[in-house]
């Protein structure tokens, strides 16, 4: 991909953080928040640009990024266009920990946890299941074994939900339609640590998953050691996934949407669709972010209500490019 | 220089055999091809061959030394392989695709040298396809892409090539083109091994031919020997004969209508 | 023990409140009491008042015991938890589709539901079975007044309902006279932290809190617990905030609450109030509890 269109995303997220950064609810002139992030404006611009808007803009960041090249690898190695990072039941075990975390009226920091481990037991239970049904070699027994995980995992939520009290099923819902809101300096630091090592991981791969993106046969015909490298590819960027859920619940079409975006940008080779995936992925989520904040006052929209939102015409766009 | 010893190999969930005690060898400086009908598991050989399919006995060994042991990797660094069916999913470059066929050479993480450049563009001249070389790979004819497969092998480098079924798509000229092209490969002192249906054109530039018939080995030998018409009849289960072309000095393989019913 | 921290009562009050939201919306034109329960369904008469009585709705239960029906009491739900000798009761279940096999066999003569569409198809089986059924809800002070009458009707304590009524009353008319005169603060009353709710105009707290001497910057949102953004929140810029205590811990520990003027300046108040399942007879004694709180030597 040329390098001015590097440039040109790598421009677009960083507007994108800046006006995330810039706006909000509470109406701050350019000068109170160049205030508020030096440290040097009054208590309550200083709190609101440094611990409300600063994090979340780089957690929705961090989030965008990892959901993006998570959704490029997964396409790519699946060689379909609507693999998305929540593949091996992740978005259905992380709900679950979540759920049951909300269910016991467990403190707020601990619902993010409870929601990463769901999601490493759905993947971890999904390799289990397919080893079991003898087929952990083969790329598409994996992901069935995923989807009856995810299905396990629903059924599970619908069970815990109904027995707990309507606050419980208010507060999971909240969660599962994923939200920005609790961004800590804490949590993006971890995060921050998580995706970096998440997406070299899928960067380190990229090669590997230029090939099976010919073909399976084609790629053993090369010297790539196809069952092997597909499950890395899938539980690098199913972890990956798990990460992004734990940080800010379930946040779907970002990991979908965006590498086809970043292929139309021109980018070919899976380390150009990957990283471009990451920095598309964190523009988008962090807009998404700020109309979240902002389109509906005093409340917030979740942030996957509106990532739903966008996906909705992309799709039909899609729909009528097959027609 | 690739053999294979009393391969079998048998599909799971299924009766018969796909491929049985099947033994041939492809030397080094020889055009070894395998023909017969759909469904003698000629492809099962490739895959086989690439690790993509389980042997139930047998083993294949390169330069007498078993595929399993040195790493798919290292195996592909030696032997390329251009399999029947490729899909691929993303608008590559032709020059972008030749060049993955260096990646046994460089692995996963290793830059590309000036010698793995050479090796791309050697191969593109030798296909006859650098005018190709910006253009996207979902835009080339059939022909154009077959051909853009093959430089990539050839770029992979090594001492053996394998090809299934390469010419599919080719016209008369493309056709011969890439023949005479393995031809030359397998005079350099490479091993080709080649898995065609284009019985005539095989029997006039291999070197040796084997004739599957449901997973068994139903001739091996030179053209001459091969092309019998009683044993052709039989595994192709299609009346014909078997005439010697004067123009050319090979055998061919004249298949006969069917008798008219009235 | 879940219940009895101030966030199971607030779990359970906003249960109420949330349901109350997803039921029907109905107007609360008040009904003469007597005539008709808060289903719109004409309240059976019966000849001897009733003596075994299950109450399905936590106020209610309060305000049986404030008027002296609670002894008659054979079924109460999960969620009632006051006054403590409720707790002898039988506890049976849920008050939102509650199990209608359970009250049956505790051979009541009168239940009384919480009124949410959700309880509509239990009236009707219950007055198939030939029991006595009403459906009452009491979101606001107003309605405190009218259902207490009402349950004092079907009791035959109408004396006691109208001195528990007067009480309350009086009690919350000395509140509000007392800080008429002072300046009303802007409050923010935090009742969830995940995701953030505020108690809203629509909810009998805030009556409380308007009638403490205070404003509540959400007193425009008509819900009784709507889900606010925190920017939203300091752009409101309450003058002090109402929390629990476990709330007021989180807040002062997370330094995102800095934002907030009310947080800086250590006006977090806390109000461990026992009174967030509705407006029972607590009420009065609940204002000026409030009052004291915010407006310190007033009452």
């Amino acid at each position: 991909m040329r390098l001015s269109r590097w440039a040109l995303i790598v421009v677009v997220l960083l507007v994108a953080a800046v006006v995330g950064v810039a706006y909000g609810t509470l109406r701050l002139t350019p000068l109170e928040v160049l205030h508020g992030a030096l440290g040097t404006g009054s208590a309550t611009q200083v709190v609101v640009v440094r611990q409300l808007r600063l994090p979340r803009v780089l957690l929705a960041a961090l989030v965008g990024a990892g959901l993006g090249a998570s959704g490029a690898a997964l396409q790519g190695a699946t060689r379909n266009g609507l693999a998305e990072p929540y593949l091996l039941g992740v978005s259905g075990g992380a709900a679950v920990g979540a759920v049951i975390a909300v269910a016991l009226h467990a403190p707020a920091a601990v619902v993010p946890l409870a929601g990463l481990v769901g999601a490493l037991a759905a993947v971890a239970l999904s390799l289990v299941v397919a080893r079991a049904s003898g087929g952990q070699g083969d790329a598409r027994v994996v992901l069935m074994a995923g989807v009856v995980v995810g299905a396990f995992a629903n059924a599970a939520i619908m069970v815990a939900l109904a027995g707990v009290d309507a606050n419980a099923v208010r507060g999971a819902l909240w969660w599962m339609m994923g939200s920005a809101a609790d961004a800590t300096w804490g949590q993006v630091r971890a995060l921050a640590v998580y995706v970096a090592i998440g997406v070299g991981a899928l960067l380190a791969l990229a090669r590997a998953i230029d090939l099976l993106a010919l073909g399976e046969d084609a790629a053993a015909g090369m010297g790539v050691d196809v069952a092997r490298v597909t499950l890395a590819v899938y539980v690098a960027g199913a972890l990956l996934a798990a990460g992004t859920v734990a940080a800010a619940g379930l946040v779907g079409f970002v990991g979908l949407l965006v590498p086809h975006l970043a292929r139309m940008a021109g980018a070919r080779t899976h380390r150009s669709i990957i990283g471009a995936a990451a920095l598309g992925g964190a523009a988008l989520t962090v807009l998404a972010d700020l109309v979240a904040r902002v389109a509906h006052p005093p409340a917030e929209l979740p942030l996957g209500a509106v990532t739903a939102i966008l996906g909705v015409p992309f799709f039909l766009s899609r729909l009528r490019r097959l027609t | 220089m690739i053999a294979f010893h009393e391969v079998s190999v048998r599909y799971p969930r299924r009766g018969v055999p796909a491929l049985d005690a099947v033994s041939l060898a492809a030397p080094r400086g020889a055009l070894t091809a395998v023909v017969g009908p759909n469904g003698s598991g000629k492809s099962t050989l490739v895959r086989a061959l690439v690790g993509r399919v389980p042997l139930a006995s047998g083993r294949i060994t390169v330069d007498d030394r078993s595929v399993d042991d040195a790493g798919r990797r290292a195996l592909a660094t030696r032997v390329a392989v251009v399999v029947q069916r490729e899909e691929p999913a993303f608008p590559l470059r032709v020059h972008e695709y030749v060049a993955l066929g260096r990646y046994p050479h460089l692995g996963l993480f290793r830059a590309p040298s000036r010698a793995d450049r050479d090796a791309v563009m050697g191969a593109l001249m030798r296909t006859g396809v650098v005018h190709l070389v910006d253009r996207s790979i979902t835009e080339l004819s059939g022909g154009e892409w077959q051909r853009v497969r093959l430089a990539r092998a050839v770029a992979q480098g090594g001492d053996a090539i394998v090809l299934d079924e390469p010419t599919t798509f080719l016209d008369v000229g493309h056709e011969m083109g890439v023949f005479e092209l393995m031809s030359r490969l397998a005079k350099e002192g490479r091993a080709v091994l080649l898995v065609s249906h284009q019985l005539n054109l095989v029997a006039r530039f291999a070197d040796h031919i084997v004739l599957l018939h449901r997973g068994e080995v139903a001739a091996s030998g030179s053209p001459a020997d091969v092309m019998q018409g009683a044993v052709l009849e039989r595994v192709y289960e299609w009346p014909l004969v078997v005439t010697r072309d004067p123009a050319v000095g090979a055998p061919a393989l004249v298949p006969l209508r069917a008798p008219s019913r009235d | 023990m879940f219940f009895a921290s101030h966030t199971g009562r607030v779990a359970i009050a906003l249960s109420w409140s949330a349901l109350a939201l997803l039921g029907a919306c109905r107007t609360d034109a008040p009904r003469a009491a007597g005539a008709h329960d808060d289903f719109g369904d004409a309240i059976a008469s019966a000849p001897t008042p009733p003596h075994r009585i299950v109450s399905l709705n936590p106020t209610t239960t309060e305000l049986l015991y404030a008027i002296g029906a609670g002894d008659r009491l054979v079924g109460r739900t999960t969620w009632d938890l006051y006054p403590s000798q409720v707790r002898d009761v039988p506890d049976l279940g849920p008050g939102l589709r509650p199990n209608v096999e359970a009250v049956i066999a505790t051979r009541p003569d009168l239940v009384i539901l919480y009124a949410s569409d959700d309880n509509r198809d239990a009236a009707r089986r219950l007055r198939a079975a030939g029991i006595r059924t009403v459906a009452y809800r009491v979101d606001r002070i107003v309605d405190f007044a009218r259902v207490t009458q009402a349950l004092g009707a079907l009791t035959g304590d109408t004396v006691a309902a109208r001195v528990t009524v007067d009480t309350v009353q009086r009690t919350l008319a000395r509140v509000r006279a007392a800080t008429a005169t002072l300046q009303h603060p802007a409050a923010f009353w935090i009742l969830w932290e995940n995701p953030l709710l505020a108690v809203g105009g629509g909810s009998f707290l805030n009556e409380l809190l308007t009638a403490a001497g205070a404003r509540n910057v959400y007193d425009s949102l008509p819900g009784p617990s709507p889900a606010v953004s925190f920017e939203d929140l300091v752009r409101r810029d309450p003058d002090v905030v109402l929390a629990s205590p476990e709330s007021r811990r989180h807040m002062l520990a997370d330094p995102r609450w800095q934002a907030l003027r009310a947080v800086r300046d250590g006006r977090v108040l806390v109000f461990d109030t026992t009174i967030v399942n509705g407006p029972s007879a607590r009420v009065g004694a609940s204002a000026v509890s409030l009052a004291r709180l915010l407006h310190p030597g007033s009452i």
